[in-house]
């Protein structure tokens, strides 16, 4: 996104760019952090740093890997600052419980809290699948794993998810 | 020949790869197709559970004849009520919204030009003594139908914005804390009200409330 645009309207360019991209995010931040304040913050921030870096955004149309980015480092140095204490996710689930709720369908708010339940590690890449629709090569180069790496931590996390689901996983691979 | 194991393995991992492998294994193995539909079921419910809804902060409204006649009508039906005189509940909000939409001006150095902020406070009325800190961002606004001096002042704590509402009556003192801003809406007699935000980061409550104060104090409104 070069500056080819007189100051106002570069403005408006990225309040449009921050603005139709800010629900992906807040969902990703909330997947990442499991606390909607802490992914508002998280958000807040990242747009802060991506306006300020927003020379480095050569391509629009990368902006949502490029946010992400800045989002997963935005969380990560939040997590350093604030030192969370240990989580309690019975806890977390029930103090996020009107974010996952789902009026719609009973066993999707079981589905959430059983992603809650999933660990860090494996709970991030399938976030970066499912919801961002990244391939397992882009997974591999935002977390910095080897594709191998990523898909043995997909498998898990859709093996502990499964079982976690009360799904029939008779027929699932063991480890 | 890939066997049922490494297949449900890959799957499990990536259930909708379009690997020739996988689909070859799938159309040869009646089993492993029947898994495979069980499992994009799965990953159906998995998509819809990870597209929660979380609301984000509703736009400030922009100029428009039908925003205008809306304020106006609203403004109507309920003047002389005890509503009118409380800010309503959805002030700070829209005061949050078009600070998250402006995230530049967080950012702005400064100072800006004293006759560029002398334009900025002519629209209300007012001018601002030293005593208020740096003023690092200023901009005539639309906020509710209105044009308002939108301010980023520097402080100690940080970075402060301060949106001076005359059309806005507020009651008493409101605090808000949302969306990672905290923040203060100051009640002004017979002018309206003053909002004033930081970042949740940046500062306490204490320390909005201790600002707002000296801003407030720094004002000078113009007859």
């Amino acid at each position: 996104m070069k500056d080819r645009f007189g100051g106002n309207q570069k403005r408006a360019r990225f309040q449009a760019l921050c603005q139709s991209l800010r629900p992906d995010l807040l969902r990703f931040a909330f997947w990442l952090s499991r606390n909607r304040a802490v992914a508002e913050d998280v958000v807040q921030e990242s747009m802060l740093r991506a306006w300020k870096a927003q020379d480095s955004l050569l391509d629009e149309a990368a902006a949502k890997p490029w946010f992400l980015t800045i989002i997963r480092r935005e969380f990560a140095r939040t997590f350093e600052r604030k030192r969370f204490p240990v989580v309690d996710i019975d806890q977390l689930i029930r103090s996020e419980e009107p974010s996952l709720a789902a009026a719609e369908e009973h066993d999707l708010a079981e589905m959430r809290a059983a992603i809650f339940k999933l660990p860090d590690e494996y709970r991030e890449p399938l976030v970066l699948q499912v919801l961002m629709g990244y391939s397992t090569a882009e997974i591999a180069r935002e977390l910095g794993l080897s594709g191998a790496a990523v898909l043995t931590r997909l498998f898990r996390a859709r093996n502990q998810l499964r079982a976690l689901c009360g799904e029939d996983t008779a027929q699932d691979p063991r480890e | 020949m890939m066997d049922h194991e490494a297949y449900r393995r890959a799957l499990l991992a990536d259930p909708r790869s379009d690997d020739a492998e996988l689909g070859a294994h799938r159309a040869a193995c009646p089993e492993c197709n029947a898994y495979t539909e069980s499992l994009l079921r799965f990953e159906s419910r998995l998509e819809r559970a990870l597209k929660l809804n979380i609301p984000v902060p509703a736009r400030s409204l922009r100029p428009s004849r039908l925003a205008l006649a809306a304020s106006l009508l609203l403004a109507l039906v309920v003047a002389g009520t005890v509503w009118l005189a409380a800010p309503r509940a959805s002030l700070a909000a829209d005061v949050v919204a078009h600070v998250v939409d402006e995230p530049q001006s967080w950012i702005s150095q400064g100072p800006v030009a004293d006759p560029k902020l002398a334009a900025v406070l002519k629209d209300a009325h007012m001018r601002l003594r030293a005593g208020a800190g740096a003023v690092s961002y200023a901009s005539s606004c639309e906020f509710r139908g209105h044009i308002v001096p939108h301010l980023v002042v520097q402080s100690a704590a940080g970075p402060v914005t301060v949106m001076v509402l005359v059309h806005e009556a507020a009651a008493e003192q409101v605090q808000f804390d949302e969306h990672g801003y905290r923040g203060v809406i100051v009640p002004v007699a017979g002018r309206g009200s003053i909002a004033l935000l930081m970042r949740k980061s940046d500062a306490q409550i204490k320390d909005v409330e201790d600002i707002a104060a000296r801003v407030r104090a720094a004002i000078v409104w113009s007859p």
